[in-house]
């Protein structure tokens, strides 16, 4: 391991053959070193890193979590100390973050930028109290053994126990790093931040704005964040074992999951946060006039490009209820609308190879699909009579259309996130059947961003299921059978 | 007086030529440029994504090889058709998408009876437009449409490649030892019968593996029922049944690789060709050398033909000796053809110097890794993504990028050709991902288990 750097000063030397450097942070301390050399799909840039020094990424289940018997309160205190640091433009980490992150990620660095404020903004006392009170229905079980009494007078007491978790974190959202940190510290865990090889950096970040308030302080001991390849068996046969954690807290599908599920079992669970597409119902309402008509195409527009539709919650497919003349002519203003807000965003990567051929193709198609906009990453609207088989992405909406938005029904799936809607009058008819097929999230058209503080994600309450709840059962009051 | 003949013309007669991969880069280059813009003026009014991808670019005529590289077709493109084509067995539909990729009208088809998707290549076939699939199990296969003239070619050529890449001639002394469980789709089949002509004994039936065809109809059978679990709508007893029937195929499969090495150990005196794929050829060579035979009592001067690559088979580092050592393939006989569906020739293995050769008609592009610009190449070795443009291609466009990452040498191999030559390293850069970039957007493809 290389030595710790205990100056806490962003002075990382330049790392030879333009990899970038991406230390370690653990339980309080910097960790730099080139010891591994990493890549990043997006840019096809290297990033080098440290080895992991294994033995101190865990934390003995003899020693009690550090983070036990801090209160709530205090915790919150510090977390909203860390969003105004991360807020100040002074702020050394992060500007060297979003340095180093524009280097590696698909998004450009003004988008960057705004993120990892924005991303901050969930640093917020009042949020923070309410994102625990939605979770538990008594708080209190964080911070004490709270006392219960059933009705036959057995007794007890109910702790929500500081829990040990593995965060697979994603890379297409520096808010998550800000908003899992937050979490694993409310629930008072020992944190274990697996990096995305496109986000090394940003949990290194706000964990060094951390250490710079205190770096003694509890939370500081309870988090470390490292990189290692996903599925590196190296390091996950050593790492994901039931001595060592309760949960692994996990972002993704395919490959990233079920090079996670080999390792549970008894002991070891995952919460798992799925890959999810996020679509849009459009009534007819919308094309009864010009005026509903760019309205709904400007709401919907604004769903599509959350994240420059990097996001699970931007929108990518669009159902219409309309005849093939309306519906082409919400086609045309949504087509407008999202060229309006790529445009000001100053993204223009083209579309991938394959998915670029595929657009073409339908562009060759002409009698069934029909296409708004090109290949080149500035908006593209394509309209069609059942979804594409690819998945949009990049600046691209699939708008399709159907005579009834009931006909929409059988395109929602266990995938579906959220369902944005318009006329939000229409939402109680849908939100059933949506539930039903597997939706989670319920919207109006034009707010797939935003949601409700302490409202469930992925169909949980999340830090209901990080928590060891552990029972003190104690005896039987006076007077009970 | 000889008559004029076009550039690619001149090319292509070199097919059967013995020095063809003697013409070095820089004396092919101007006829081949000449060639592609001849292919160019062709196929641009005929092919309609080519005169898309023309009027996209501004291109009007092929001057220089890099005015070429926005008009060579992804590989992908011959998967572009809408999937719900194919499920919902929009056959009229699947036509109208052929076409756009087609240089040759399609004939209409009677489409009304159709009972499924080998009925339809059938009918296609019989009016000349011949549509082989690869065999994709996961994702959609590719469906690549060919012409007579390219069924033509691809008889000769495969003949051509072979002899000069293994030194056997074409003397029809051999047992034809069939081992590859390929899919009877017609390039595969016009490609073994003329191999069975040019080496087979005549006198000597071709042993077959003893398992029904696998064709078109039952690859895409698979992606159906991958697409309906996706959608919700394959209930658990169509799975119960599918899960059987494939372990009833698997068994059919293991039982077909035992009688496989009963033949040859029945034959084993004879002069054998034998053919398959990596795969399946070390399943049968463990079986032979469990039943006690090996390289001592085979004949010392069998061949082998080895299609394809590995296809993600897990097999032993040395499985390519295990195999030559049991069946007693001589050292000089070691055949390495780099080629794939979507070209119409191949590029076989020299002996002296291990590197692919490049035929005068294919003429090959080194891209960037993105497949957008050509990289610089006078002289000497260039990495990057493979692409190429097969002026015998006559039934599509002839041009296109693959999904390899090669290295292309202009100096002359240690074989003694001056030619074009591919080093033997090629990697598919799907296999090169080694990335483990995780997002929360994805789609219902993470949520289909098995099937794979």
């Amino acid at each position: 391991m290389n030595a710790a750097d205990t100056s806490f000063k962003p002075a990382d030397a330049p790392v030879p053959g333009n990899a970038v450097s991406a230390p370690f942070f653990l339980c309080g301390e910097l960790f730099q070193g080139q010891d591994a050399v990493h890549r990043s799909r997006d840019l096809g840039v290297t990033f080098a890193t440290p080895r992991i020094d294994l033995d101190r990424v865990v934390h003995p289940r003899t020693r009690v979590p550090p983070l036990l018997n801090v209160p709530l309160a205090e915790i919150i205190d510090f977390l909203v100390e860390t969003g105004q640091r991360l807020r100040d433009p002074g702020n050394p980490f992060v500007r060297e973050c979003v340095d180093r992150m524009a280097l590696t990620h698909v998004l450009p660095r003004a988008v960057l930028e705004e993120q990892t404020r924005s991303a901050a903004a969930y640093l917020d006392r009042r949020l923070l109290h309410a994102v625990v009170e939605q979770n538990f229905p008594d708080p209190k079980a964080l911070d004490e053994w709270v006392p219960k009494q059933d009705f036959t007078g057995r007794k007890s007491f109910v702790r929500a126990f500081a829990p040990r978790l593995i965060h697979v974190l994603p890379g297409n959202s520096p808010g998550v790093a800000v908003k899992s940190i937050a979490q694993g510290a409310m629930v008072k865990a020992v944190n274990l931040f697996k990096m995305s090889s496109s986000d090394p950096f940003t949990t290194v970040a706000v964990l060094r704005t951390m250490a710079d308030i205190d770096r003694d302080h509890a939370i500081v001991k309870s988090m470390s964040a490292v990189y290692w390849r996903g599925g590196d068996d190296a390091v996950e046969r050593a790492l994901y074992r039931p001595q060592y954690f309760d949960k692994i807290v996990a972002w993704g599908g395919g490959d990233a999951i079920s090079n996670v599920t080999k390792y549970l079992g008894p002991g070891l669970q995952l919460v798992s946060f799925d890959p999810k597409t996020s679509i849009s119902m459009v009534g007819r309402e919308a094309v009864s006039c010009d005026e509903a008509l760019d309205r709904a195409a400007r709401l919907a527009a604004a769903d599509v490009m959350v994240l420059n539709q990097e996001a699970c919650v931007a929108s990518r497919f669009i159902f219409v209820e309309a005849d093939q003349r309306d519906a082409d002519r919400f086609c045309e203003r949504l087509h407008a609308h999202i060229v309006e807000v790529a445009a000001a965003s100053g993204d223009a990567r083209p579309l991938d190879m394959d998915l670029r051929e595929q657009v073409e193709m339908l562009v060759m198609l002409d009698d069934e699909f029909r296409v708004w906009g090109k290949t080149d990453g500035k908006g593209l609207v394509i309209r069609s009579d059942e979804p594409v088989d690819f998945h949009p992405i990049n600046k691209t909406a699939n708008v399709v259309r159907v005579d009834s938005l009931d006909d929409a029904m059988r395109y929602v799936n266990v995938a579906t996130q959220t369902v944005g809607f318009y006329p939000h009058q229409r939402m109680p008819d849908y939100r059933d059947r949506l539930a039903s097929c597997g939706a989670q999230r319920i919207v109006r058209l034009g707010e797939a961003g935003p949601s409700t503080i302490g409202n469930p994600h992925d169909a949980m309450y999340p830090l209901h299921r990080f928590v060891h709840w552990m029972a003190h059962e104690d005896g039987v009051a006076p007077g009970g059978s | 007086m000889t008559p004029v003949t076009s550039a690619s013309e001149k090319l292509m007669r070199l097919a059967a030529a013995a020095d063809r991969f003697d013409y070095s880069a820089a004396e092919l280059r101007e006829t081949q440029v000449a060639a592609l813009d001849e292919r160019f003026q062709e196929r641009k009014d005929r092919i309609k994504l080519l005169g898309h991808r023309a009027r996209e670019a501004g291109t009007a005529e092929i001057r220089r090889r890099e005015d070429m590289v926005p008009l060579l077709f992804p590989h992908t493109v011959y998967k572009s058709y809408p999937e719900s084509f194919l499920i919902e067995e929009r056959w009229d539909r699947l036509g109208k998408w052929l076409g756009t990729v087609s240089p040759h009208p399609i004939s209409p088809v009677e489409t009304s009876d159709i009972a499924d998707i080998d009925d339809w290549i059938e009918r296609l076939a019989a009016k000349g437009h011949y549509v082989s699939c690869s065999s994709g199990t996961t994702g959609k296969s590719a469906m690549l449409l060919a012409s007579d003239r390219d069924m033509d070619w691809s008889r000769t050529d495969t003949v051509n490649v072979f002899s000069w890449g293994s030194g056997v001639r074409p003397a029809r002394d051999r047992r034809m030892m069939g081992l590859a469980p390929t899919a009877s789709v017609p390039k595969n089949l016009v490609i073994g019968a003329a191999q069975q002509d040019a080496f087979g004994d005549p006198a000597r039936e071709r042993f077959r593996l003893p398992i029904p065809a696998i064709t078109v109809g039952s690859l895409t059978k698979m992606i159906v029922l991958r697409k309906k679990i996706a959608d919700g709508t394959a209930l658990p007893g169509e799975l119960a049944d599918f899960e059987r029937t494939s372990a009833e195929r698997q068994e059919a499969l293991d039982k077909a690789m035992i009688a496989g090495a009963e033949a040859l150990v029945r034959y084993r005196d004879e002069k054998l060709y034998i053919s398959g794929l990596w795969n399946a050829l070390y399943q049968v060579a463990r079986i032979v050398r469990e039943m006690g035979y090996s390289a001592k009592d085979f004949h010392p001067d069998n061949c082998i033909y080895v299609g394809g690559g590995l296809k993600r088979a897990q097999l032993p580092a040395d499985y390519q000796e295990f195999v030559h050592e049991t069946f007693n393939i001589p050292a000089t006989r070691d055949f390495q053809n780099y080629s794939m569906q979507e070209l119409n020739s191949g590029m076989p293995k020299c002996q002296r110097g291990g590197r692919y050769h490049v035929p005068p008609w294919l003429v090959p592009f080194i891209l960037d890794e993105e497949g957008t610009a050509l990289l610089p190449h006078e002289t000497g070795e260039v990495e990057g993504r493979a692409a190429f443009y097969d002026l015998s291609l006559d039934g599509r466009w002839g041009g296109i990028i693959t999904g390899d990452k090669i290295s292309l040498d202009f100096s002359p191999c240690a074989c003694g050709c001056k030619g074009a030559s591919v080093r033997n390293n090629i990697v598919r850069y799907a296999d090169l991902q080694g990335d483990d970039k995780i997002g929360c957007a994805g789609t219902v493809d993470a949520y289909v288990r098995g099937l794979s």
